[in-house]
């Protein structure tokens, strides 16, 4: 008591004593208060940034370069064995195999170089080994000894792992799906100068040219063999089909047989590709003869891309080119050059191809080692890994090591970085021509059931379902929320804006995944159903409206007046919904006589305008509705503040209230209207379970209103759950979350500095 | 409404008018404000007023906070038809036209009866857009016409020389004295007939407020004047009648020589000498 009458006393005094608690307490408050906001907004500012940066982390692989470094070189293990007709490596770069010109196989320690077994092929006494091919290396690990006697021998290479002692043990083994008897493929015992053979699940096909011979010139022989399940016998039946390529064998360099063993290719000495149809065994047919490489060029090597689909045919002038199959004007599958790439000056020696994406291996003449990705069009490796020319080369299945066996003897182990070759600046934003395709496209398609199929990462159509999906909202809500705003701010009656303005606002708080289920599930069909109706309640509204506008003229004063001023917007209400309700009722007898029974049909048979069921009108009306609020609510507010003492200005002025909302409200306001279109805008761009429930969720980049698209946010939420955790394809999701990241950025920062500018322009207010 | 509140003041306008007659002036009324009252829902604001404001002459109401008189001043151009609740009874005629008739266009009115407010109220546009802005909602764009009203209003509002050199700069970047005389060019370039000036100095700083005034004595010449004014002094120098409101009413109107120096109110005298107030 007596502390506090001194208090009262004495003046304060400026400087704090310890005394005087409540001073100290306000102090503290103060400083705490002070630490606690710099602390909150700075947490906002990290938060942001932590983000980002995050973003950029995982997004940064994708674009560092691909590396290869030598691990070990070694001598050729086991070199007495024979010359090697083709190096192997398994898939855990840990066991090399390497089959030799005497029908031996050598497995050895890949960094090393010790040899882990050595094991003969079961070739017959008395013949020799004519011919070599490798099945497709994918899985099967399949190869065919053409011998001199007409017969051949498939052999497998496998590769069991065990875990003794916790301890990874790989061993190696040879095996014979068609049996160690070797298949008679030439009755008459001619040499099997060419070979190849793809061993498939249920058939194995193998074609093979017989050599000349006294009784007349080789033969390109087809021979099938179809496994059939019998019903009662555990065994499975072989039938063999065998057929004769009408077709020279002469000068016949090179034979691949696709996977569906439904197409094969023949290679000339002279640079001719033969294209055939092989689906009926019994009866080959040539599709298509064409010369593949420049005037005096040779076919140096040729192997398929994985999928199949495509052959890269390296030539002596060192260019590698890319042909797939393409539908041609007759909507033939033919072949055609999609790409080449020029990978030495020198001939290229042997070409590999990835086994699991669209890349591949080359090496040239010099000893160089390029690994090129085909359709990102990148080169992602160039190293030289031997002086002397390469003699056999391997890139292991997970496409991370490689072996290549040099001409002075030698073997060159090396481990290879290149984690992401598909994804480039070009195939994420340009066209890209994908295998199969007519034509270079903008695609995104990042799975499928088969596995050497080829993701698809173009995230233009994504941005631009994003933007179409963004725009169509805001050409619902844009003119609907500004002139709602406008009306309510300016016009309406004060008692009345009461309720409106918060009713608008408790829209926004509505769950956005409501507003897509209602308008994936409702609206959608809806729409389909009563397109006519919708377009007609656009025109029929606005003229309701007009027409009842003009009638109020002519009410008796009376009447007209117990309405007190801004109150005559509750009049329009059942206006709009009798004039809805006509338009539909109105719509079904004028679609019948105008578009024989349906606008959508007449779309789409007249005008050529297909109509998906999500589409982005949906997409414009439910997205537009959500984005209404934000924008309302903003706008009604800048329009609202503008001070009274400018409105009544202009008005004292003899302005018309119309042209002083026009030239002077709307002006001043301009700031906030503006930065509730941005903040709209930004929304309408980020919004998420609308999009991803109505737009059906269709990568397609289509202009039409009627077609579907897909966000980038949908498209995130659709297929984060299914990515694997590092992969290329959860990359390039989080590259589009930092796309969209940078796009809401972007148009934030944009939206502010222009409205501080404004704001700057229109201040002092 | 009781009695009380319906009493009237007639305040003897003929009489004035002859004593200028006698001076060899011509004069007239430009506006009659006759038995006006004015209600804010229930409440009273204006109490049967009626007065006479003459033609090219300056008249200052005066009277303590909250008498009526910028009521009474919004009247003469409706301004108090954007207060909700308002409900006004009576005629003010213009040109012996009444303003309040059904027939009436209230945007031609307020083109005929300018105002300004007491605090400067520039639009958020260049100091040219604000001057030619009364213009340009009448429709009018030819670029010469504009220039020359610009040029004629600043000069009739003093501010030419000051801001002929950037008429496209913002008119927010002008002082608080320059933005109401800019707002007063604003005003006479449509060419009222009447200005009203709701304490035009009340926000300004003294070397703003004396060149008001001096700007208030020019216009006279071409503009009838009515101002409200706080500042007795402000009235005595700037006007040449004086009209003393005092809760909603009217108590006395003269020339202001003779209201300052002979009030006949005791309610008059008591304010003008500073009892309250």
């Amino acid at each position: 008591m007596s502390e506090l009458n001194t208090s009262i006393k004495s003046p304060p005094s400026i400087r704090i004593s310890s005394g005087e608690y409540h001073q100290r307490w306000r102090l503290i408050k103060d400083v705490l208060a002070r630490y606690g906001v710099v602390a909150g907004g700075l947490g906002v500012i990290v938060a942001i940034v932590l983000i980002f940066f995050y973003l950029l982390y995982v997004v940064y692989p994708l674009f560092i370069s691909a590396t290869a470094k030598s691990v070990s070189e070694y001598a050729i293990p086991e070199q007495a064995l024979g010359n090697t007709l083709l190096l192997e490596m398994e898939e855990q770069n840990e066991v090399g195999a390497r089959f030799t010109d005497s029908g031996q196989v050598v497995f050895f320690e890949a960094a090393t170089g010790k040899t882990i077994l050595t094991q003969a092929v079961a070739i017959p006494e008395g013949t020799h080994i004519a011919s070599f091919a490798q099945g497709s290396p994918i899985n099967e690990g399949a190869v065919i000894y053409g011998l001199s006697d007409g017969r051949a021998v498939i052999a497998k290479h496998q590769y069991k792992v065990t875990y003794p002692n916790n301890v990874r043990v790989i061993t190696p083994s040879l095996k014979y799906p068609l049996g160690e008897q070797p298949l008679v493929l030439d009755d008459s015992g001619a040499a099997l100068e060419k070979i190849a053979v793809k061993v498939g699940e249920n058939a194995t096909t193998i074609v093979a040219k017989t050599a000349d011979t006294p009784q007349g010139p080789g033969k390109i022989r087809l021979i099938n063999f179809q496994k059939e399940q019998s019903l009662f016998a555990d065994e499975a039946a072989l039938t063999r089909t065998d057929s004769v390529l009408e077709q020279s064998a002469a000068g016949i360099a090179g034979i691949l047989i696709d996977k569906d063993e439904s197409n094969l290719y023949l290679i000339s000495n002279d640079g001719q590709l033969g294209f055939f149809d092989i689906s009926d065994k019994s009866s080959p047919a040539i599709r298509q003869q064409q010369n593949v490489v420049d005037a005096g060029q040779k076919i140096t090597s040729v192997t398929f891309l994985n999928g199949d689909l495509s052959l890269m045919i390296g030539d002596s002038s060192g260019l590698v080119s890319q042909w797939s199959m393409v539908k041609d004007k007759l909507n033939r599958p033919a072949m055609q050059k999609t790409r080449s790439f020029k990978v030495s000056d020198k001939a290229v020696v042997s070409i590999n191809a990835e086994q699991r994406r669209k890349g591949f291996m080359t090496t040239d003449a010099d000893g160089i080692v390029g690994i090129y990705h085909s359709t990102a069009e990148r080169q992602m490796i160039k190293e030289r890994v031997s002086d002397a020319l390469p003699t056999a080369a391997v890139l292991s299945p997970r496409a991370n090591a490689l072996l290549v066996q040099s001409a002075d003897g030698k073997m060159h182990f090396w481990h290879i970085d290149n984690e992401h070759p598909e994804v480039s600046i070009k195939s994420l934003w340009q066209k890209v021509w994908y295998e199969s395709y007519p034509k270079p496209d903008y695609i995104w398609q990042s799975s499928s059931a088969n596995s050497d199929f080829e993701p698809k990462y173009s995230l233009t159509p994504l941005v631009f379902g994003t933007l179409k999906a963004a725009f169509y909202a805001m050409l619902v809500a844009m003119p609907l929320a500004l002139m709602g705003a406008i009306y309510t701010a300016y016009f309406m009656a004060p008692r009345m804006r009461q309720y409106v303005k918060p009713s608008i606002e408790i829209m926004g708080a509505l769950p956005t995944v409501i507003l897509g289920f209602l308008a994936g599930l409702w609206l959608a069909p809806f729409m389909e159903e009563h397109l006519a109706g919708l377009f007609a309640m656009l025109m029929i509204i606005p003229v309701g409206v007009m027409l009842f506008a003009f009638a109020w003229q002519f009410v008796p004063k009376a009447i007209a007046h117990n309405l007190s001023e801004g109150w005559d917007a509750a009049l329009l209400i059942p206006i709009i919904l009798l004039s809805g309700w006509f338009a539909f009722k109105v719509s079904v007898p004028l679609e019948a006589f105008l578009f024989h029974g349906s606008l959508r049909d007449w779309f789409k048979t007249e005008l050529g305008i297909g109509y998906d069921q999500r589409n982005a009108l949906v997409v414009g009306v439910a997205m537009g509705f959500a984005v209404i609020p934000t924008i309302f609510s903003i706008a009604e507010d800048a329009i609202f503040s503008v001070p009274k003492h400018l409105t009544v200005g202009s008005l004292a002025l003899g302005a018309t209230p119309w042209q002083t909302m026009i030239r002077v409200v709307l002006l001043t306001a301009s700031p906030g209207i503006f930065s509730a279109v941005m903040i709209g805008f930004g929304r309408a761009v980020g919004e998420t379970m609308i999009v991803l429930m109505a737009t059906g969720n269709t990568p397609v980049m289509d202009l039409s209103v009627f077609q579907g698209l897909r966000t980038l946010a949908a498209n995130i939420a659709v297929e984060m759950p299914e990515s694997e955790v590092d992969s290329t394809h959860y990359r390039v999701l989080f590259l589009a979350a930092l796309v969209l990241f940078m796009f809401t950025f972007v148009f934030n920062t944009l939206a502010e500095v222009i409205r501080q500018r404004l704001r700057e322009k229109y201040s002092s207010l | 409404m009781t009695a009380q509140h319906t009493r009237t003041h007639t305040i003897d306008v003929s009489s004035i008018l002859r004593d200028q007659k006698t001076t060899g002036e011509q004069n007239e009324a430009c506006i009659k404000v006759e038995n006006l009252n004015l209600f804010y829902a229930e409440k009273q604001a204006l109490h049967g007023v009626n007065m006479e404001m003459p033609k090219k002459k300056v008249t200052a109401y005066i009277g303590p906070s909250g008498c009526g008189k910028s009521t009474l001043l919004r009247c003469i151009n409706r301004m108090n038809d954007l207060v909700d609740n308002v409900t006004i009874e009576g005629k003010i005629l213009l040109d012996n036209e009444n303003i309040y008739d059904k027939a009436v266009n209230v945007a031609a009115l307020r083109r005929r009866v300018g105002m300004v407010f007491q605090k400067p109220n520039p639009f958020p546009k260049s100091i040219f857009e604000n001057v030619t802005y009364g213009l340009r909602i009448q429709g009018i764009n030819d670029k010469r016409i504009l220039e020359e009203t610009v040029e004629n209003a600043l000069r009739g509002a003093a501010l030419w020389d000051e801001v002929k050199d950037r008429l496209n700069d913002n008119a927010l970047g002008l002082s608080g004295g320059q933005q109401q005389r800019l707002v007063i060019a604003r005003a006479i370039a449509i060419e009222p007939e009447v200005l009203l000036l709701d304490e035009p100095a009340s926000a300004l700083d003294p070397i703003s407020t004396l060149k008001i005034e001096e700007l208030i004595n020019e216009l006279k010449e071409k503009y009838t004047i009515v101002i409200v004014t706080h500042n007795m002094q402000q009235a005595a120098r700037v006007s040449d009648y004086t009209a003393f409101m005092y809760m909603g009413e009217l108590i006395e109107m003269g020339t202001t020589s003779e209201l300052f120096t002979n009030p006949r109110k005791k309610q008059t005298e008591d304010y003008i000498t500073g009892r309250y107030g």
